[in-house]
């Protein structure tokens, strides 16, 4: 796996704050990663210096196997949507679109067509030739993340993208970043757990600018070796459960009536453990649904 | 895309956003606007100096009179207030004869073009980096490129300030007065393009100074304080002129400033607006690249 940036022992002071503490971190190429963190955790400053906007105290940055940023090399083949950035308020859409694909070297025709079909992608074909001032929140907010996604740069970062949308607007971006995610570099940096476990294939944890560290999110989330039963009612003595199926450990939730079981997979597949549970389960109650892994949420929050 | 290539599109960008910026707008009309209001009192002060002189000097009185002519030349006064403005007998040479309302105009946008770079155009830079915008061309661009395009673009709209108080003076001068020819408009041209030229250190300087701070209102005082420096020296240097000791330290400031070399610009001769415009845009660049200098490797 190669990695689309690389940050080795990075570090930022504002005055005597430092917001990058010695961060190391790769982030893999070609696939969707979300940065996790509390406020302050670094994330944004990771962001912005990566994109060059920050000047770093010290540390290395390798941006796509070519050195920390430098205009004149990774023009074009990356992209940012910075955190609380305004767009232009006087210019249009389709125009600051069609100016910031030219920046990026494409034709007149190409700038025009690119800008148009990505306008409309993120339904704002209704309102290119509307000047930026005249836009709702969620509207320019819609402008900023199409503008990462003129001339299919390598590389995006995205810092706190679905943000003030609509819920409609946020199932739409989201099917828009993971049929992107497939095909370029994205990093989505935001604190909407949620959003990461839909969107992300890697999440990386930020802890006070000084480590970061990478897991998958199927990981995280084990959905290979936790079950969660959702019943109507008991299932009955939990000693019953035990020697019922001995390789697993079993935990109930009596307010919400949720029976979690964990397991290893290699000595109890899920198939097998469902055609021995399930009947158990029956004799006593109903299952209403039944979900694999902890959620991402679940998950941090008990890290937390 | 090369790196003159995104200029050219920076420029051509700035020149649109900022030609719609209500900000723009609303001095831009102020300015057309006092172009026009100086214009027809000046119209109104030089006929009634022009009938004076008519009695004053018993000449026959002719249709001519009180049409703001050439004929003022004739005047004492006028010849006066021409020596003051002009401060060098070289340029009052070449200003003679020429036709008053274009001398009006001349002085008009001499005079206020550098206040209205600094409302126009102070604030471009420091605006975009205050509000972030500028991250979104970081990446795409290098900073120089979008600072000297965002200065090309803001040279172009001042450049079209200039030309439309022009044709508002002109405008005037065919209401208000008989026998306005169209060579009066060429020559309005001519100073509206000579003012542009003056108006480029100005602006170098206000988007010099843009680059320090993330706050357009910040970006303008400093500009307007700038400015009011640049005259204090000029003045400096104008009244300690010879002057030994520490006040010939005006003398060596205002080779740094625009106002001193301002007067190639107003003579006949090509050879010495080359080497007014040569100076104007060496100081314009020399601003702007210290400005720049400072913004190059902060943080946006």
């Amino acid at each position: 796996m190669t990695n689309a940036v690389t940050t080795t022992d990075l570090v930022k002071k504002y005055g005597s704050t430092r917001a990058l503490n010695g961060l190391t971190i790769s982030i893999p190429n070609y696939a969707v990663t979300g940065l996790v963190g509390a406020n302050g955790a670094g994330k944004t400053t990771w962001m912005m210096s990566v994109a060059g906007f920050l000047r770093t105290n010290s540390g290395q940055i390798n941006l796509l196997n070519s050195g920390p940023f430098k205009p004149e090399i990774h023009c074009g083949r990356i992209s940012i949507l910075p955190q609380d950035s305004a767009l232009p308020e006087e210019s249009y859409p389709l125009e600051t679109l069609v100016h910031y694909a030219r920046l990026q070297g494409l034709g007149k025709s190409a700038a025009l067509k690119t800008a148009k079909d990505i306008l409309t992608e993120v339904h704002l074909a209704d309102r290119m030739s509307s000047t930026i001032r005249s836009l709702s929140h969620g509207m320019r907010k819609r402008v900023m993340i199409a503008q990462c996604f003129i001339g299919f740069p390598e590389l995006i970062l995205l810092d706190e993208p679905l943000s003030g949308l609509d819920p409609k607007e946020v199932a739409n971006m989201r099917n828009f970043i993971l049929k992107r995610g497939k095909a370029q570099t994205i990093v989505i940096s935001s604190h909407n757990l949620n959003d990461i476990e839909l969107l992300c294939d890697y999440v990386a944890f930020f802890k006070q600018g000084k480590s970061a560290s990478l897991t998958t999110v199927a990981e995280i989330t084990n959905k290979s070796g936790l079950l969660t039963y959702a019943l109507t009612g008991s299932p009955g003595s939990m000693k019953a459960l035990g020697a019922l199926l001995p390789e697993c450990t079993f935990t109930l939730n009596q307010r919400s009536n949720e029976l979690s079981c964990l397991f290893k997979p290699s000595l109890m597949p899920a198939a097998k453990l469902n055609a021995t549970l399930i009947p158990h389960l029956l004799q006593s109650t109903e299952i209403i649904t039944i979900t694999s892994g902890a959620t991402l949420e679940n998950q941090i929050m008990s890290e937390f | 895309m090369n790196s003159f290539s995104q200029l050219l599109q920076i420029t051509r960008y700035e020149w649109f956003t900022a030609i719609r910026s209500r900000r723009a707008m609303v001095i831009l009309l102020l300015y057309m606007a006092a172009a026009i209001c100086t214009m027809n009192f000046s119209i109104n002060a030089l006929q009634k100096m022009e009938q004076e002189l008519v009695k004053l000097l018993q000449l026959p009185e002719t249709e001519e009179v009180g049409v703001v002519s050439k004929t003022l030349w004739k005047s004492k006064p006028f010849q006066r207030i021409m020596k003051e403005v002009s401060r060098d007998n070289n340029v009052y040479d070449d200003l003679v004869g020429k036709h008053p309302v274009e001398l009006i105009f001349a002085w008009l946008v001499f005079f206020y073009t550098p206040l209205l770079v600094v409302l126009v155009s102070a604030n471009r830079i420091s605006d975009d980096i205050g509000s972030g915008s500028i991250r979104y061309v970081a990446f795409r661009s290098s900073r120089f490129t979008w600072s000297f395009g965002k200065f090309l673009g803001q040279a172009g709209m001042i450049g079209a300030a200039l030309l439309l108080s022009g044709i508002g003076a002109y405008i005037v001068a065919l209401i208000r007065l008989h026998g306005t020819t169209f060579e009066l408009l060429t020559n309005i041209f001519v100073w509206s393009l000579r003012a542009w030229i003056y108006s480029i250190p100005f602006l170098g300087l206000a988007m010099g100074l843009s680059h320090l701070t993330r706050s357009g209102s910040k970006a303008t005082i400093l500009g307007i304080l700038s400015i009011s420096g640049c005259f204090v020296i000029s003045a400096g240097a104008h009244f300690t002129k010879g002057a030994s000791g520490w006040k010939s330290i005006f003398a060596y400031l205002a080779t740094v400033v625009p106002d001193t070399h301002r007067f190639f610009l107003w003579r006949n001769s090509a050879a010495a607006v080359a080497t007014g415009a040569t100076w104007m845009i060496t100081l314009a660049l020399c601003y702007l690249f210290l400005g720049y200098l400072a913004f190059r490797r902060r943080d946006i």
